[in-house]
């Protein structure tokens, strides 16, 4: 693994890292099925006996604690160690508390504020196992965000403070032991899982050590090398090595579209220069696609769409300022002193990890070509989010920044990345403090509709994204391609790649 | 030892600093041979240090010339990115950079001489645009930590007492970090927030950086060396004469103390350089896109397998120069004092 998790206690990591492994640590009321491709986005009940049952026009949510529950650690599971879960990652706060649970569940901004001792909207009868959640308003993807493992429920009782060495127990086919922060876990089977027999949810087949190290080079050589047994998902292997790997390793090897994830620049919509129409059109206009690209070792798909491929909503339409390709640099020059913002001062933010920062690298060197005065500040992975995400002391005017679905819903995406409500004092990932009344309107109304219902709003979520596209509120790169890499150990036939959380650990098992 | 006494007033006494009347070789000297000459005779028969010294002025002014050769030879700028583009190497059309991201290798011409980076960058202009930006750097933190480590072991070994307790401790602090570890700290922190006015990307970032943290490296000794010369009779003979505090600190000490300090520069620009390097491989000292050696070396680390002149070109850069310095003190270490023992590092 390339980048640390943010953390592997479930209250706190909102990463892709530490998802990967949590959501087989602490399954949710629902969870996802285990499955490759887009059947491995739907949702089907996790401890929850059924799909929730939504009433009082989407703003009811009523599930039943399945029987014979029981933590890592043996404890038996209680429908109110639910509640205590969701108070629990409001008071650490989990980086997605803000968007998903705070202001969609009744009583929680209350309990948040400290004005109430627990979230009203919360009901839970320890005997019958059921829980009954009340929201503010209908939030269509709510039976989603159930799923979240900072959702999976957790003991009552745990510390009300992240524990990222010693995670609470949960209840799951895995759990976490060995923590050694920044540098090893263990994902070991958990020995209670398989008496709970819950279908769907398979039980792993080998306890699985994870190694971070930031040489991705070298991880990729020890997959290769069959010194080690998988590349993590999120890491992108170098150029390099990839013609090497294709020819060596093409039976154990391949990129994948997992048809949910984004990956684009935000232009901080508060600060000059981009606070300016022009000069945002004007890095859309020329942003030389096929570089980053050829940055990205080939793996990058161009694009001008916020919202993917695989997401409901995504345009079918040209894109505003040219298809995506080389770009058009004499048109963002005219654009950039159109603007009256040539000579601008700009800070770009960036990651450190390859090809993150590589790409930023070459933003930075392609927004001097076009007439503004560009420099690059480079933050450690395990701390740039955070520290970008400060939006009250530190006003980021542009950078890095990507997103891989949590759910498949448009909401997820502007939700979290474009609409107003979404700008946080920390842990803020509305990155270009967008705040445009049509886009705040149209997520509020088009939120509302489940998942299972989005085709009927489909037209509309494309017309947003169209209009996001022509406002260029971000610069969209492209879609990123993921490499599914194992080694030549692993029964490579038989491995899950899931299209939100990546490797599926219960499907690792030897030849 | 022998002595050399210096005029009545602002008289300079070379007991700790050049050892005059004595060759180093056992012969005696001439009369009337001034403590500067005797070391430059000294470093003079010194071959391989002034071979070492000439490596080092070649390294400087071909990174001078890096403008130069940029502007007229290769026609391309240090920061020019040329991803997508094309060169013609051998009559055949080559891209500079794959679709798969491997950037291409020497081509022994004017343009991309020793390839380019994964950027499109050609590596001959960003490396003398980098050793510029190393050295700077360099030379800056040496100058930061030469002028506030002799201020700071001037006044501590010479007023002794609280003020000496005061120095010393913050000495202290500063020596009880690893300087790896403290310039990793600084950095990051304020390539974030810059310093006052200077903006966080800027080179004089990490120069304030590595010259701050090699401050007690330098005050120590300095400081030791006043102790022993504030109890010889010159000061006392300074003292009688009615001269100030800071004017016997400026006449009489800093005379006394110019052989040590010389002998601190070029081994304190040495672990500069190299430091640079270190803080900027992990993230914490020139940011990109910033040409530096160290800068080269990290956005290479990924493509060794199949661009290794990515890192092996300026590696052997920072290797000949830090080499080169290192030999070149060494040498002018034993001309300026034969029987001193400066070490840098713990």
């Amino acid at each position: 693994m390339g980048t640390p998790p943010q953390s592997l206690d479930p209250g706190l990591d909102y990463t892709t890292q530490g998802e990967e492994v949590n959501w087989l640590v602490y399954t949710g009321l629902t969870t996802y099925a285990h499955a490759n491709g887009t059947a491995g986005a739907q949702l089907i009940p996790g401890l929850a006996t059924t799909l929730p049952v939504i009433s009082d026009g989407g703003k009811t949510y009523t599930v039943t604690l399945r029987k014979g529950l029981v933590f890592s650690n043996g404890k038996p599971v209680t429908a109110s160690d639910f509640a205590y879960t969701v108070e629990r990652s409001i008071k650490i706060p989990w980086g997605g508390s803000g968007s998903f649970i705070t202001p969609i569940i009744a009583g929680a901004t209350a309990y948040s504020n400290g004005k109430a001792k627990s979230i009203s909207g919360i009901t839970t009868d320890d005997a019958t196992g059921k829980i009954v959640i009340h929201l503010t308003a209908p939030y269509g993807p709510f039976d989603n965000v159930l799923a979240f493992p900072a959702l999976g429920i957790i003991p009552t009782g745990t510390p009300l403070k992240a524990e990222p060495t010693s995670p609470p127990p949960g209840v799951g086919p895995y759990e976490v032991t060995n923590i050694v922060p920044n540098q090893s876990f263990s994902a070991v089977q958990n020995p209670k899982w398989a008496s709970m027999d819950i279908p769907g949810i398979p039980a792993g087949h080998v306890n699985v050590d994870v190694k971070i190290s930031a040489n991705v080079s070298s991880n990729a050589l020890a997959v290769l090398n069959n010194s080690a047994d998988f590349f993590d998902w999120a890491d992108t292997i170098p150029g390099s090595l990839l013609s090497q790997i294709q020819s060596q390793a093409a039976s154990r090897f391949k990129l994948v579209d997992l048809g949910g994830s984004t990956y684009y620049v935000f232009l901080n919509t508060t600060e000059k220069p981009f606070s300016n129409q022009l000069a945002r059109e004007a890095v859309v206009a020329g942003l030389n696609q096929d570089a980053m690209s050829r940055l990205g070792s080939g793996t990058l798909v161009p694009a001008c769409f916020f919202l993917p491929p695989d997401v409901t909503g995504h345009p079918s339409g040209p894109c505003p300022y040219g298809t995506p390709g080389t770009g058009d640099l004499a048109k963002a020059k005219a654009l950039v002193k159109q603007s009256g913002m040539a000579g601008q001062p700009v800070t770009v933010w960036s990651e450190t990890r390859s090809p993150r920062q590589q790409w930023m690298t070459y933003y930075t060197s392609y927004l001097n070509s076009i007439g503004f005065k560009a420099t690059q500040k480079v933050l450690a992975d395990a701390t740039y989010f955070t520290t970008i995400g400060e939006s009250k002391s530190l006003h980021p005017q542009t950078g890095f920044a990507d997103w891989n679905q949590d759910f498949p819903n448009p909401v997820d995406f502007y939700g979290v990345l474009l609409d107003g409500k979404a700008i946080l004092p920390t842990d803020n990932e509305n990155f270009g403090q967008t705040n445009d009344p049509y886009i705040n309107a149209q997520v509020q109304k088009l939120g509302a509709t489940p998942t299972t219902q989005l085709s009927s709003v489909a037209s509309q979520w494309q017309a947003l994204d169209e209009y996001v596209a022509k406002k260029a509120y971000v610069a969209v790169f492209g879609y990123q391609k993921f490499p599914e890499f194992a080694s030549d150990r692993i029964n490579y036939s038989g491995l899950v790649f899931q299209p939100i959380y990546g490797w599926d650990f219960t499907s690792f098992a030897l030849k | 030892m022998a002595t050399i006494s210096g005029p009545a007033s602002g008289g300079t006494e070379f007991s700790e600093g050049i050892d005059a009347g004595f060759s180093g070789d056992g012969q005696e000297l001439p009369p009337g041979i001034g403590p500067w000459s005797l070391a430059w005779r000294r470093l003079r028969r010194n071959k391989v240090a002034l071979f070492f010294g000439g490596v080092f002025l070649l390294v400087v002014v071909l990174c001078l010339l890096g403008p130069v050769y940029s502007h007229d030879i290769a026609h391309i700028g240090p920061d020019t990115e040329n991803i997508t583009g094309t060169i013609k190497v051998g009559g055949k059309t080559e891209d500079i950079v794959s679709l798969i991201g491997i950037p291409i290798g020497p081509t022994w011409t004017s343009h991309y001489l020793l390839g380019a980076d994964l950027e499109g960058r050609d590596v001959a202009v960003r490396l003398l645009y980098g050793g510029r930006n190393s050295l700077e750097i360099g030379v800056v933190a040496t100058l930061i930590t030469m002028l506030f480590g002799t201020l700071a072991g001037l006044l501590a070994g010479y007023f002794r007492g609280i003020t000496d307790g005061i120095i010393s401790r913050i000495l202290d602090v500063i020596w009880a970090y690893p300087a790896v570890l403290l310039g990793i700290t600084l950095g990051t922190v304020l390539a974030i927030r810059g310093i006052g006015p200077l903006h966080g990307t800027t080179l004089m970032v990490p120069a304030i950086v590595i010259g701050f943290v090699y401050i007690p490296y330098v005050a120590r000794p300095i400081r030791a060396q006043v102790l022993t010369l504030r109890e010889r009779e010159f000061i006392d003979a300074a003292r009688q004469q009615g001269l100030g505090n800071f004017q016997i600190m400026w006449s009489e000490m800093l005379p006394n103390l110019a052989s040590t300090i010389i002998v601190f520069v070029p081994l304190i620009l040495a672990n500069a350089i190299l430091l640079e390097a270190a803080l900027t491989f992990l993230g914490a000292g020139v940011q990109p896109p910033n040409a530096s050696w160290g800068t080269m070396i990290t956005e290479g680390i990924d493509n060794i397998p199949a661009a290794f002149h990515n890192v092996l070109v300026p590696g052997i850069m920072l290797v000949i120069t830090v080499l080169s310095v290192n030999i070149f003190g060494d040498g002018l270490r034993d001309a300026l004092d034969p029987r001193a023992k400066v070490r840098i590092g713990r």
